[in-house]
This record gives C-alpha cells, structure tokens and sequence, in this order.
C-alpha cells in the first residue's frame, strides 16, 4: 500500500505539471494509463484546504465547531465530486460516449486542481485583504488582478472538462457541449442547494 | 525495430489513431489554429485571453468591478 502511494504522489506530481505545460497530452495519458492512488495526494491536499477554510470560516479556535465545519465541507466535497461523476457518465453514455467510469473519475478528480487552487487563494485573500473592495485605484487595480486569476482559472478549468469528457468519454466537440449543457443545468439546482444549506456559496464542483 | 519497441509504437499509435480527429465543418481550419495554441503551455494564452476580457469588464462596468470582487471574495 506505502508503495502505491508513493507511487501515486509521484504520478499526481507529474500529472498535474502536465496539467499545466501539456494538458492535452495529459489527458491522453491519464485516462490510458492513470492510476485511482493518484487521488490520494489530491485528496490530502483537499483536507488541507478544508482545514484551513474551517479556521478562516469559523474564525475562533474552538475544536467542536471546527470539527463540524470541516466535516461538513468534506461530506459536501465528495458528495459533489460523486454526483458530478456519476452524472456525466449516465448523461455521457445517453450520448453514446465510450469509455470506463474509472478513467472518468480520474480525469474528473483533476479538473478539482483549478478549483481547489482557487477556493485556496480566496480563502487565503480573505484573510489578507478582507472584503469589501473600494472604488479606489488600489482596489481596482486589486480587483482587475483577481478577476483575471478567477478568469484564469475558469478558463482552465473548462479546458480540462472537455478533455475529460474528449478523451474519458471520446465525445465529439457537439456531444461534449450537450452533456456540459445538460449537467449544467441540473447542477446550477444542486448548486443552489447547497447555497440555502450554507454549505457553498460559489459550488466546489 | 525490437519486438519490445514495436509493442510501444503499435500501443501509441492505437491511442492516437482511436479518437476520430475533431471537425466543425467549415469552421474546422479555425477550430486547429485555436487549439494548437491551448495543446502545449496554454496560460499565457489564457492569461492574455482573460486580461482582455477583464479589461472589457473595468470598461463596462467601472468602479463597481470591486463590489463583485467583495460578492467573489466571500464566494468560498
């Protein structure tokens, strides 16, 4: 198992460079020959987040309520990851899309990389430059900055969703666009859920 | 050519040739261009993309940019 592991850090480590300088090829690499012990750092690194995000929510060092809200973002996490998983898969194979559920759930776990690096930065930026923002020269200048990290982001993160689905699922461009519209839409009802139980603002999908 | 190198090029060549390329009709020539650029090291691309973008928001929007960083700032 110390072996799969390390193995598994080595390969997340190298995957998520590729992530960055090759992503296309990336993919193609992590759905032939990616291996499910590579979610283990990524989920190691996601409880890091979780506990810090617990510590900057809740504010105060009180172990019980910090628990909670850890456990809480933590259920909510892997809740939203096997739902959205699960849901481009069914909506996916309605598509005609051929592939395993595995290699999906693998090129999904690293379309978490630009999400968790930005849920990490904000809460970090919280801290730092707490809201709100002023009309100041500082403040825009500060706000163009974080929208074109948040755009960043975004962007790479929707690139890495249709090379998951592209090389996951091997779905056309048209098909591709279909699924992120149908689960789309049935996530923004999910999202909005989780905003009325306080869990997420913006969701961590 | 060994056999051990063979096996890999034939295993490479079956996960290249297994997707069928991508078209979008007379689009397609466009569609590569755009691509080509996001295969390899694509942030630039998408640093460039989004400060344009960002830009246009500043322009249109002016200085209530910043209470939509403040509404993104308590996002997480």
């Amino acid at each position: 198992m110390k072996g799969h592991t390390l193995r598994g850090c080595i390969g997340f480590a190298r995957t998520t460079i590729g992530l960055v300088t090759r992503p296309y090829e990336t993919y193609r690499r992590i759905v032939n020959h990616g291996s499910l012990w590579e979610l283990v750092p990524l989920s190691v690194l996601l409880a890091c987040y979780f506990a810090i995000a617990s510590l900057v929510k809740t504010a105060a060092f009180r172990p019980f309520v910090l628990t909670k809200q850890f456990i809480i973002l933590a259920i909510s996490v892997c809740v939203t990851y096997g739902v959205t998983v699960s849901l481009l898969w069914c909506v996916a194979k309605i598509m005609k899309g051929k592939g395993t559920f595995r290699s999906l759930a693998l090129a999904w776990g690293y379309t978490l990389v630009p999400t968790l690096l930005w849920f990490l930065i904000t809460s970090l930026l919280y801290v730092l430059f707490p809201p709100p923002r002023t009309g100041r020269p500082l403040g825009i200048l500060f706000s163009a900055l974080y929208l074109s990290f948040s755009t960043v982001l975004f962007f790479w993160k929707a690139m890495l969703t249709y090379l998951t689905l592209r090389f996951g699922m091997r779905l056309d461009l048209f098909r591709i666009i279909a699924v992120c519209g149908i689960v789309g839409s049935v996530m923004v009802f999910y999202s909005l859920g989780m905003y009325h139980l306080g869990i997420f603002k913006i969701p961590f999908i | 050519m060994n056999t051990f190198k063979y096996k890999n090029l034939v295993s490479r060549w079956r996960e290249t040739t297994e997707l069928t390329p991508q078209t979008v009709g007379p689009l397609t020539g466009l569609y590569k261009q755009v691509t080509h650029r996001l295969k390899i090291m694509p942030i630039p691309t998408l640093i460039l993309l989004s400060c344009i973008l960002v830009c246009g928001v500043v322009f249109l929007l002016g200085p209530s940019i910043a209470s939509l960083v403040s509404l993104l700032q308590r996002g997480f």
